[in-house]
C-alpha cells in the first residue's frame, strides 16, 4: 500500500506567491468556462467582456481601481492585525462603522467647505472603524478574548446598527416609505481623478504605501514582526504585547473605516446597508492571497477589482453576477493549493521502506 | 512468521525488542548512524547517552513516530515496518515521552482509553476497569479526576497507565525521573520492576547513572548516535565504567576551570516570592547573591521553581514580595529592556519561542535586545543592524546561511550561539543562564560553557540554572540547591558528594545541617 | 396580544429554533474535531438550493433532502481537503467557502427563483398529541426537520460522549498529536466531521427551501449560518446548551416579525442584534473564567497538524 503524503521543502520555491496567484486564476478561469458553458454562454466571448470592461480602456481602469480602494484597504486592515498573527474578521463592519461615522459628519456638516467636510468625514470614517474594533482588541489584549469571533460578531451588529439608523433617525423624510438615508451634498463627495476615478485611490494607494513603509523600515515595524512571530520573545525584548495588540487590531478598524468613508464619498449617493458589498470578506482573501503584505495586497486587490467589475459587467450580456463570485472563491482555493505545493512537494510514500544498507547477521555477533 | 535471522537471548526466547543498524538524518544532524539494542522480556533496560547521543530519537523511531533511514526493527523476533505510531501501539508498544501525550480537560480515565475503549464508552465502568488496572500494578490514581488538575507525577503515572491499558509489552519511557522527586522517582522504580516481573520489557532512557544503577538489569550506551556497548549488565559493570562509555575519549567531567577572581555582588535576591503561571506559590522567599567573577549553580528537580527564578531575575514574571538588585540598585520592577541597558544578559531556558524568534531572520534576532541603538528617527538603520549581526556572526563563530534568512535552518548549537553572543557581547555585569546546553551536542556544550567561563573572568556575576549536575560541579564555584520554591542547601563544588546533593533536592535535608559522607565505590 | 399569536410565537420559536439547531450542531462537531469552520453560510446556501432543485425534478421531497445533505457535506469537504489535507488557514478557507457556496448557489438557482418547489415537507401530525392544547401546536404539528434537529442533537451527543469514535473526535480537537500517538487518523476524524457538519448545514438549508420557506431565492440563508457559528461558542460546545441558545436565538428571529403585533414599541433590528451581542458576551464570561480552568473551546480549534515536522 503506498500513498501520497506532503513533505516540507528546504528552501520555499522563490516567486512562489506570484506564481500561485497566476495558477488560482487559471483554475478559476478554466472551472468558469464550464460554468458558463453550463448557462449556455460562450465563455471566451464573456471573458473578452469582463477583460473589456474592467482593464480594456482608460475609463474601465478607473472603475476598477474605483473597486480596488475598498478592498485593498479592508485588505490592508486584515494584513495590518495578520501581521501580528491575529485575525480581523470584522472588516465588513468596519467599513459600516466608518460609513455611518462619515454620514454623520456628512448630516452634521452640510454646509461646510467641500475640504474640511470630506478631511472631517475621512477622520470620523477613521475612528467609526477604530471604535468597532476596540472592543474586541481591549478584549484580547487584557482578557485573551479571540478576535476572530468578537469581529466576526461585532459584523452583524454593525450592519443591524446601520439599518436602524437609516429605518430611523436618518431617514430621508423624501424617501415616502423606503427606508432610506438623505443624500449627500455634492461637497461630501471625494473630488474625481480621470474618468470615473476618483482621489480615494491616491488617498488608499497613500496608506497601503505608508503602513508598508512602516512595517518593514521601523522600529514599530520591527516589533510587530516580534511579537507577531513569538508573544513571549516580544517580552524578552521589552515590548509590550498588550499594547501592540490594542495598537495594531484599533489600527486595522480604522483602515477598514477609512475605506467605508471613501466608499462612501467617492462611490455613493447615500449611505445604504450594501455599502460594503463583501468588501471586508474579500479583503481577508486579498491579504491572504498577499501574505500580509502590503505591497501585495495593493497588486491583489486591482485584479481581485478587475474580477469583480468584469463580473458586474457581463451581467448586461445575461450572465448571472454568481459566476463573477466563484470566481474570486476559486481563485483563492488555487491559489491555496498552489501555495501550499510551494513549501511543501507531494511525494509517494511507500509501505515498507528497505533497509539501504545490509544488515549483518545477527546470529553471527550474538555471544 | 518468524525470521531465520532472529537471534535469541540466553535462553532461547527471541528480544523483545531488537534494533539492528538503525540510521536515521534530519536536516543537518545525523541523529542515530547504526544504532543497535537488544532487549529481552522480563528485564528493565537502560538506554544510556548523553544529550544529542540520539536516545531519543531511536525510541521515536521504535514508537513509529520516525521511520528509519535504514535499519530493521524486529519485535519478538519478527521483523515489523512502522509507519505510524499506531502500527507500535499495535505491536505491543507503549511510549512514556518527556512531554506528556494527555489531554488536560479530560478525566484520567478518558486518557488512559484513548484510542483503546469499546465501542460504547460507559464512564462508570471505564473508570472502574482503570482503578483495577492501577491498582494491579501498585499505581495510585484517581480515574475520574481531570488531569489538568494533577501533578506531573501523577501525570506520568496516567502515562504509563495509557500504556498498561494497551497490554504494552515493552513500555519506553524516556527521562522519566526529569520531573519527579527523587521520592517519587522510587516509587516509579517499583512500578517498573512490578511490570518487568509482570514479564513485560521495560526500556529506560536516561544520562544519570545513578538512576540505572539502582532501576536497571542491563544497559546499552549510545553515543554520537551508535551503540557503543549493547546489554551491559548494569551489576557486574563499575558506573564509571559506564560514564567512560557514555562520554568517549573526551573526559567525563571536564576539568575545572581555575577560579576566577571574587569581587564586589552584582546580583541580589532577598525574600522573593512568585506565583507559577497556574497561580500557585513558586518562589517561597528566595535569598541569593552573586559576586563579581563568581558562577554560582543552582541544582534542583524540574519543577521547584527554578524556571520562575530566571523568569523573575529577567523581568518577565511579576514579584508578589521582596526585591532584586542588579549591579547594587534596585530592579525589581524595571522592564526587562531597562535591566538589560543596567547590564543584565539573560539566556532562557526556552530558545525558540523566548530568546528567539523562530520566523525572523537572523539579523533581526541578533537586535532583538539592541534595537533601539540602530534607529533614525522612527526608522530602523539597515546598515547598521546588518553590521552589528556580522560582527556577533563573526565574533561567535556562528555558522549562518544569508542573514536575511529565516534562523529556522540554524542548527541547535548556532541557535545557541546566537542567543548567548547577543547576550554576552556587551559583556553583562549579570548573566542568568538557564539550561544553557541543554540539547547541544559535545562542542556545542564545551563552546557555551567556555563563554559562560570567560564572562566570568573578565568579572561578571554569573547565575547558572542547570539540571545536568555534572555540568553544575564543573562550573559552579558555590552550588545551591531549590527545593519547593526555596534555596535548601549550599554547597562547595569540589568538596560535595553527589548523594547529599540529591537528599538536599529531595528536601530531605536542611542546608545548615549538610554532613558530607563518603561513599567508597 | 391573544393566545393565537403567542402560540403561533412559540411555534415559530420552535421551528427558527430548529433550523439554527441543525446548522450549528454541525459546525459544533466540526469545532470539536479542531477545525473551524466559517463556511456555514456557504454550505447551507449550497443545501438550501440542492434540495430546492432537486425536489423540482424529482417531486420527491425527501430525495431532494438527501441531496441537500450529500450537497452540504460535498463542499464542507472542499474545506475540510484544503485545512486538514493541504493544512491551509481555516479562517480564510471557511469564509472563502462562504463565497463560493453563496456564489455557486446562486449560480445552480438561477432561472428557477420564487418558484414554489413541487415538494414540501409537510408538518406531521401526530394524531392525538397533535390535538393537546398549546403543545400541540408548538411542538406536535411541526416540519419533519424539526424532530430530524432533536434527533440529530441526541444521537450527537450520545456518539461525541458515550463512544470511542466520540472520544477520538473529542480528542482530535483538544490535541492532535495525542490522538494519533494514540492510534487514531487524526486526517480521518477531522475531515469526516466536517464533512458530516456540512451535511448537517446542507439540511438547514434544505429545511429553507423544502418547509419554512418554501421556495428559492438568493440570499434565502440571509446571515443565519453566521448566528449558528456564534451559538456554538454560546452553547459553549455542548449539543444541550446549544439547543437552549437556539430557542432563545429562534425566539429573537420569531420575534422579529411579530413585535408590532403585541404592541411593543421596540425596533425589531435591534432585537436581532441579540444573538451577537449575548455571544460575545458569554465569550468574554468564558475566557474569564478560563484562567482558572481549562476553556470549553477546544484547545486545538483552528490548528493544523502535521506529523513528522521537526
Amino acid at each position: 500500500m503506498s500513498r501520497l503524503v506532503l513533505v516540507r521543502r528546504e528552501q520555499v520555491l522563490r516567486g512562489g506567491q506570484p506564481l500561485a496567484f497566476g495558477i488560482g486564476l487559471m483554475v478559476a478561469l478554466v472551472v468558469g468556462v464550464f460554468l458558463l458553458l453550463g448557462s449556455g454562454h460562450d465563455p471566451l466571448r464573456i471573458y473578452e467582456r469582463m477583460f473589456e470592461a474592467s482593464m480594456g480602456s482608460p475609463k474601465a481602469w478607473s472603475v476598477t481601481l474605483n473597486r480596488a480602494v475598498p478592498l485593498g484597504l479592508a485588505g490592508l486592515a486584515v494584513a495590518v492585525a495578520g501581521s501580528m498573527g491575529l485575525w480581523n474578521i470584522g472588516a465588513e463592519g468596519q467599513i459600516m462603522a466608518g460609513a455611518m461615522g462619515a454620514a454623520w459628519v456628512a448630516r452634521v456638516g452640510g454646509d461646510w467647505p467641500a475640504l474640511m467636510l470630506i478631511a472631517a468625514m475621512l477622520g470620523a470614517a477613521i475612528v467609526g472603524g477604530a471604535l468597532l474594533a476596540l472592543g474586541p482588541a481591549v478584549a484580547r489584549a487584557h482578557i485573551g478574548v479571540n478576535e476572530i469571533i468578537t469581529t466576526l460578531m461585532l459584523n452583524e451588529v454593525a450592519i443591524r446598527l446601520l439599518q436602524w439608523l437609516i429605518h430611523g433617525w436618518w431617514k430621508d423624510p423624501e424617501s415616502q416609505n423606503f427606508p432610506l438615508a438623505s443624500m449627500l451634498a455634492d461637497n461630501a463627495k471625494l473630488p474625481t481623478l480621470f474618468e470615473r476615478a476618483h482621489v480615494g485611490v491616491v488617498l488608499a494607494a497613500l496608506m497601503i504605501a505608508i503602513f508598508g513603509v512602516a512595517a518593514s523600515r521601523t522600529a514599530w515595524g520591527y516589533e510587530l514582526r516580534v511579537a507577531g512571530s513569538a508573544g513571549a520573545t516580544a517580552r524578552y525584548a521589552g515590548i509590550s504585547l498588550e499594547r501592540k495588540i490594542l495598537t495594531v487590531l484599533v489600527l486595522s478598524g480604522g483602515v477598514a473605516g477609512f475605506a467605508g468613508g471613501i466608499e462612501l464619498s467617492g462611490n455613493s449617493d447615500r449611505i445604504t446597508e450594501n455599502l460594503s458589498n463583501g468588501f471586508g470578506f474579500a479583503g481577508i482573501i486579498v491579504a491572504a492571497l498577499a501574505l500580509m503584505r502590503p505591497s501585495g495586497v495593493a497588486a491583489v486587490a486591482v485584479l481581485f477589482g478587475a474580477v469583480q467589475i468584469g463580473g458586474q459587467s457581463i451581467q448586461t450580456l445575461g450572465v448571472s453576477s454568481s459566476v463573477s463570485t466563484v470566481l474570486q472563491a476559486l481563485i483563492l482555493f488555487g491559489a491555496i493549493a498552489a501555495g501550499v505545493l510551494s513549501r511543501y512537494k507531494v511525494e509517494l510514500d511507500v509501505a515498507d521502506a528497505q533497509p539501504l544498507r545490509p544488515t549483518r547477521r545477527e546470529s553471527d555477533t550474538t555471544p | 512468521m518468524r525470521n531465520e535471522l532472529t537471534s535469541t537471548d540466553t535462553l532461547g526466547q527471541p528480544f523483545a525488542v531488537e534494533l539492528q543498524g538503525i540510521w536515521k538524518r534530519f536536516p543537518g544532524v545525523v541523529a542515530n548512524a547504526g544504532a543497535d539494542l537488544r532487549v529481552s522480556a522480563g528485564t528493565v533496560h537502560a538506554v544510556l547517552g548523553e544529550n544529542g547521543a540520539g536516545k531519543s530519537t531511536l525510541m521515536n523511531i521504535l514508537a513509529g513516530v520516525y521511520r528509519p533511514d535504514a535499519g530493521q526493527l524486529r519485535i519478538d523476533g519478527e521483523i515489523h515496518h512502522f509507519r505510524t505510531p499506531a502500527d507500535a501501539l499495535a505491536a505491543g508498544i507503549g511510549m512514556v515521552h518527556q512531554e506528556f501525550r494527555l489531554i488536560p480537560s479530560f478525566t484520567v480515565a478518558d486518557n488512559v482509553v484513548l484510542g483503546a475503549a469499546e465501542r460504547i464508552v460507559r464512564r462508570s465502568s471505564i473508570e472502574s476497569a482503570v482503578g483495577e488496572l492501577a491498582e494491579r500494578f501498585g499505581i495510585a490514581t484517581e480515574p475520574d479526576r481531570m488531569v489538568w488538575q494533577l501533578s506531573m507525577g501523577e501525570r506520568q503515572r496516567v502515562e504509563i497507565l495509557k500504556a498498561l491499558w494497551r497490554d504494552a509489552q515493552i513500555l519506553v519511557l524516556d527521562e522519566p525521573t526529569a520531573v519527579l522527586t527523587p521520592g517519587e522517582a522510587d516509587e516509579l522504580a517499583a512500578v517498573l520492576r512490578h511490570m518487568a516481573n509482570d514479564g513485560r520489557a521495560v526500556i529506560f532512557i536516561s544520562h544519570k547513572l545513578q538512576e540505572v544503577t539502582s532501576f536497571c538489569d542491563e544497559a546499552t550506551v549510545l553515543r554520537g548516535g551508535k551503540t557503543v556497548a549493547a546489554s551491559l549488565s548494569v551489576e557486574s559493570t563499575d558506573a564509571t565504567e559506564l560514564a567512560g562509555l557514555m562520554v568517549g575519549s573526551s573526559p567525563a567531567i571536564s576539568e575545572r576551570p581555575p577560579p576566577g577572581q571574587v569581587g564586589e555582588e552584582l546580583l541580589a535576591v532577598h525574600k522573593l516570592r512568585c506565583m507559577d503561571d497556574r497561580g500557585l506559590p513558586a518562589l517561597d522567599g528566595i535569598e541569593l547573591t552573586v559576586r563579581s567573577g563568581e558562577i554560582v549553580g543552582i541544582a534542583g528537580v524540574a519543577g521547584n521553581g527554578q524556571r520562575e527564578l530566571a523568569q523573575v531575575i529577567a523581568g518577565l514574571r511579576s514579584v508578589e514580595s521582596g526585591t532584586v538588585c542588579l549591579t547594587g540598585e534596585d530592579r525589581t520592577f524595571a522592564s526587562p529592556r531597562q535591566r538589560f541597558s543596567a547590564g543584565l544578559g539573560y539566556i532562557p531556558e526556552d530558545r525558540l519561542g523566548v530568546g528567539l524568534a523562530p520566523r525572523l531572520n537572523v539579523i533581526d534576532n541578533a537586535i532583538l535586545r539592541t534595537y533601539r541603538d540602530h534607529c533614525r528617527g522612527p526608522f530602523l538603520d539597515a546598515e547598521s543592524a546588518t553590521a552589528h549581526c556580522q560582527d556577533l556572526v563573526d565574533r561567535f563563530r556562528i555558522q549562518t546561511g544569508p542573514l536575511f534568512h529565516s534562523i529556522a535552518g540554524l542548527s541547535g548549537g548556532n541557535l545557541q550561539r546566537l542567543l548567548v553572543g547577543r547576550e554576552l557581547r556587551g559583556h553583562p555585569s549579570v548573566v542568568v543562564a538557564a539550561q544553557p546546553t541543554r540539547g547541544l551536542d559535545v562542542q556545542g556544550v564545551k563552546a557555551i560553557q567556555d563563554l559562560l567561563v570567560a564572562e566570568r573572568d573578565v568579572g561578571a556575576a554569573v547565575l547558572l540554572i542547570s539540571e545536568d549536575l555534572d555540568e553544575l560541579l564543573t562550573l559552579s564555584d558555590r552550588l545551591l540547591v531549590m527545593h519547593a520554591g526555596r534555596i535548601v542547601a549550599e554547597f562547595e563544588p569540589t568538596t560535595a558528594e553527589r548523594r547529599t546533593i540529591g537528599e538536599a533536592m529531595a528536601g530531605h535535608l536542611d542546608g545548615a545541617c549538610v554532613i558530607p559522607e563518603v561513599v567508597g565505590p | 396580544m391573544n393566545e393565537a399569536s403567542i402560540i403561533g410565537l412559540l411555534e415559530a420559536t420552535v421551528s427558527f429554533g430548529a433550523l439554527l439547531y441543525l446548522a450549528a450542531l454541525g459546525e459544533m462537531i466540526a469545532e470539536k474535531s479542531g477545525i473551524l469552520n466559517l463556511g456555514v453560510e456557504g454550505m447551507m446556501a449550497m443545501g438550501a438550493v440542492s434540495g430546492y432543485v432537486v425536489a423540482l425534478q424529482t417531486n420527491n421531497p425527501w430525495v431532494a433532502l438527501a441531496a441537500a445533505v450529500v450537497a452540504g457535506a460535498l463542499i464542507g469537504s472542499i474545506h475540510g481537503f484544503f485545512t486538514v489535507v493541504l493544512g491551509a488557514e481555516q479562517v480564510v478557507s471557511g469564509l472563502s467557502l462562504t463565497i463560493l457556496g453563496v456564489g455557486l448557489a446562486a449560480y445552480l438557482g438561477r432561472g428557477s427563483v420564487g418558484r414554489p418547489p413541487g415538494a414540501e415537507l409537510v408538518p406531521v401530525d401526530w394524531g392525538l398529541l397533535s390535538d393537546i392544547p398549546w403543545a400541540g401546536p408548538v411542538l406536535f404539528t411541526q416540519s419533519p426537520f424539526v424532530y430530524m434537529a432533536v434527533v440529530a442533537g441526541c444521537l450527537s451527543w450520545f456518539i461525541l460522549w458515550r463512544t470511542r469514535l466520540g472520544l477520538a473526535v473529542r480528542a482530535a480537537g483538544e490535541s492532535a498529536s495525542t490522538t494519533d500517538a494514540a492510534g487514531h487518523s487524526v486526517a480521518v476524524i477531522r475531515m469526516g466531521a466536517v464533512a458530516i457538519g456540512g451535511g448537517l448545514a446542507g439540511a438547514a438549508g434544505a429545511y429553507l427551501t423544502l418547509s419554512l420557506t418554501p421556495q428559492w431565492q438568493e440570499g434565502i440563508v440571509a446571515g443565519r449560518g453566521w448566528i449558528a457559528v456564534a451559538l456554538v461558542i454560546f452553547g459553549a460546545w455542548r449539543p444541550g446548551r446549544v439547543a437552549l441558545g437556539a430557542l432563545l436565538f429562534g425566539l429573537t428571529l420569531a420575534l422579529k416579525t411579530r413585535l408590532q403585533t403585541f404592541g411593543v414599541e421596540f425596533s425589531p433590528i435591534l432585537l436581532s442584534m441579540l444573538p451577537y451581542v449575548l455571544t460575545v458576551g458569554v465569550l468574554v464570561v468564558i475566557s474569564v473564567r478560563s484562567r482558572k480552568r481549562p476553556s470549553p473551546a477546544p484547545a486545538a480549534l483552528g490548528v493544523a497538524y502535521r506529523r513528522e515536522e521537526r
